[in-house]
């Protein structure tokens, strides 16, 4: 909030710029294989077809409870990371990474462990809006809609050409198909995230106090 | 007041967190100071020489903000946090060669009496003890009505605390016995089921290779398991006995997922009308019995640095006789969390794993998830329960600390074989001769105001089974 420069609206950077530092979603296979999920676009190790998710390996379908069990206990993961309440000092010099907390909150407790000393400042190495963008990139990759438009984060950016040649584009046709064929299934997984959403608080803003100026000063 | 644990999650803010954990330290400040009547002048900041011994009250933190979660610590490594407000929030290392026992641990609020010749660390002379808070009373009126109510009957209380499954399938059958023998054996006035219901970190939930057994259609989540699966078999308690369900950090069915912990929601459950959903922890009374339960493994999670006779007493009573004085479930801070080593080779692909050495990362698995902000909703009221239930992972107990009965019913089922729950009884207050501990200083014309001490742990017998 420090900064002067214009920033734009959160809904209109793109899904792979606002999802950049966001985990892939990494699914297991009965045969042993994981692999990175990206929702319905073209991938070397997984397989959209009118049942869902296949493994490339061994041509076997995931079930839903498969998919929607392990799209859970990712997020709790994430949840208690969170909470584990990690913070990092700011100062290049210091950097320390504790779970320590000074009376203070911000003020640095440094190296030497008496929380004076160091000038740094003390933030949450996992932020709720870094877990929140987690959440909402999770949401993201059952989103037929998005899928439609090949507007999700791409699998493979930051990897070589070899492994985009190796997986075939999916035409028109079949992206439109494969998704109608697939909503009820992804509206369930994004129902297993949604309740995890509709209980962050980076999801509602405190009207109260923001307003809070407006309100009358209650008199004792 | 179980509307406050109604709190968004996922938002804490660092200033407001550093608030609580301040606030702690004044608070009890201000208990002690009433308690002792101490003068102000005798308060100092034991981070600064003096020549004079002064008393400092502060929270028990590690010599380094870099000891890893499991380091053992010793009597050397222990630092001194004070408030802002008694010395700016300094940390000072404390030397404890004087004293002879004591029972430290990290996030423990203490008062010392000490003094700081060098300005390098606070010697302690002497351990103040903090002021414990009272026992529950009752009028005799109240305690006549009970009486009446129960027909001089006990009464029984069944408690028990997941998994229960164990780690190699979701099979229920042990749950379905225990509905079975509270129905036709034990017929409880009332049972208490503490979460995980369905475990998030149950080895088939991590790889999704999940099977139910004996259903036509699959459920698809998790949250379907405990309606198709759970639910039926809880339906079938006899609907005159109460139920009371807390939930578990760990449970699947909460979206809360932090400490202090929302209710479950017995809508979404689909539970009847004998089910009743309590936060996680709560505290409430059956007739005059006050009984309170936290669901974080505090047994578990508390390690602390012992000498003299502390040493040699029981650890699970040293560990309740903290609760007690801290007066909140879960006193130790930062809470405690579980990790599991991966080998990086096969899982580089996740960036939210941490690494500690090039080759090694870290992924966490659980955690106490302590909601630091919130905290103030795990403290105990005005009083110390007669009852405290706080399951464990470690082995069953029943013990009486400080007049307190401490139950851990420990797990319903274990890794790999049934567990154990708990039969509570407590007979009827009797208001005779030899009977409840009468309060002296309520001195009173009307004989039905006359105050009792409720002396359960007189009164109660724990029995614990095998699943």
């Amino acid at each position: 909030t420090a900064s002067n420069e214009l920033q734009p609206l959160e809904s209109m950077i793109s899904d792979a710029e606002r999802f950049k530092n966001s985990e892939y979603l990494t699914l297991q296979c009965s045969c042993g294989s994981s692999f990175k999920f990206g929702g319905i676009q073209a991938s070397k190790d997984y397989m959209i077809t009118h049942h869902g998710v296949q493994c490339n390996r061994c041509s076997t379908n995931f079930s839903n409870l498969r998919v929607t069990s392990q799209l859970e206990k990712i997020i709790r993961a994430n949840i208690s990371l969170y909470y584990s309440g990690w913070l990092y000092c700011d100062d290049v010099t210091c950097g320390i990474v504790t779970r320590q907390i000074s009376v203070y909150g911000r003020r640095c407790i440094g190296h030497s462990g008496k929380a004076h000393g160091c000038k740094g400042i003390m933030r949450y190495r996992y932020s709720d809006k870094q877990l929140y963008n987690q959440l909402l990139f999770f949401d993201s990759i059952f989103d037929v809609d998005k899928a439609k438009k090949r507007s999700l984060k791409p699998l493979y950016e930051e990897q070589g050409e070899e492994d985009k040649e190796n997986v075939k584009p999916i035409t028109q046709g079949a992206l439109d198909a494969l998704c109608e064929q697939n909503r009820d299934f992804f509206d369930i997984c994004r129902g297993v995230i949604n309740r995890y959403l509709n209980n962050s608080g980076r999801r509602y803003v405190d009207m109260g106090s923001i307003f809070e100026f407006m309100v009358p000063e209650q008199k004792a | 007041d179980s509307k406050k644990f109604k709190f968004k999650t996922m938002r804490q803010k660092l200033l407001e967190s550093a608030d609580v954990l301040d606030d702690q330290i004044d608070s009890f400040a201000n208990i002690i100071q009433q308690h002792y009547q101490f003068d102000s002048f005798v308060f100092g900041n034991p981070a600064i020489a003096s020549q004079n011994e002064i008393v400092a009250i502060g929270r028990i933190v590690p010599d380094s903000p870099l000891i890893p979660q499991d380091a053992i610590l010793n009597s050397d490594s222990l630092y001194l946090e004070t408030s802002r407000l008694n010395g700016i929030g300094q940390r000072v290392p404390l030397n404890l060669k004087n004293i002879e026992n004591y029972s430290f641990f990290l996030g423990q609020i203490v008062c010392l009496k000490g003094l700081n010749p060098t300005g390098e660390s606070f010697v302690v002379k002497e351990i103040i003890q903090l002021p414990l808070l009272g026992a529950p009373v009752t009028s005799k009126k109240e305690l006549k009505e009970f009486n009446k109510l129960q027909q001089n009957q006990s009464i029984k209380i069944i408690v028990c605390s997941g998994p229960y499954t164990s780690n190699s399938n979701l099979d229920f059958t042990y749950l379905v016995d225990l509905v079975e023998r509270i129905n036709n054996e034990i017929k409880p006035h009332l049972v208490i089921m503490l979460g995980p219901f369905i475990d998030i970190t149950h080895p088939k939930i991590a790889d999704g290779s999940i099977e139910i057994p004996n259903l036509s259609k699959q459920p698809d989540t998790l949250q379907d398991i405990m309606k198709t699966t759970v639910s039926p078999i809880l339906k079938t308690i006899n609907n005159k006995i109460q139920v009371l369900i807390i939930p578990s950090l760990k449970d699947v069915n909460s979206n809360h997922c932090a400490y202090p912990q929302d209710s479950l929601d017995k809508k979404l459950l689909a539970l009847p009308k004998n089910f009743k959903c309590f936060p996680n922890p709560c505290s409430f009374q059956i007739n005059e019995i006050l009984i309170g339960i936290s669901n974080n493994d505090i047994f578990k999670d508390l390690k602390d640095v012992t000498r003299g006779d502390s040493d040699k007493q029981n650890r699970f009573d040293r560990i309740a006789n903290h609760i007690i004085e801290q007066r909140r479930y879960y006193p130790l801070f930062p809470g405690s969390m579980k990790t599991k080593k991966v080998n990086s080779i096969q899982n580089n692909i996740n960036k939210n794993e941490y690494s500690t050495k090039e080759e090694e990362l870290i992924e966490h698995i659980s955690g106490a998830d302590l909601d630091i902000p919130y905290l103030g909703l795990s403290e105990f009221s005005d009083v110390i329960p007669d009852i405290l239930i706080i399951p464990s992972e470690l082995r069953f107990f029943a013990r009486v600390v400080k007049n307190v009965v401490v139950i851990n019913p420990s797990n319903f089922m274990r890794q790999n074989s049934p567990g154990t729950y708990v039969v509570l009884s407590i007979s009827p207050p009797d208001l005779g001769e030899n009977g409840l501990t009468k309060i002296d200083e309520n001195k009173t014309t009307n004989e039905d105001d006359q105050l009792y001490i409720h002396d359960v742990w007189k009164r109660a017998r724990v029995d614990i089974f095998k699943t």
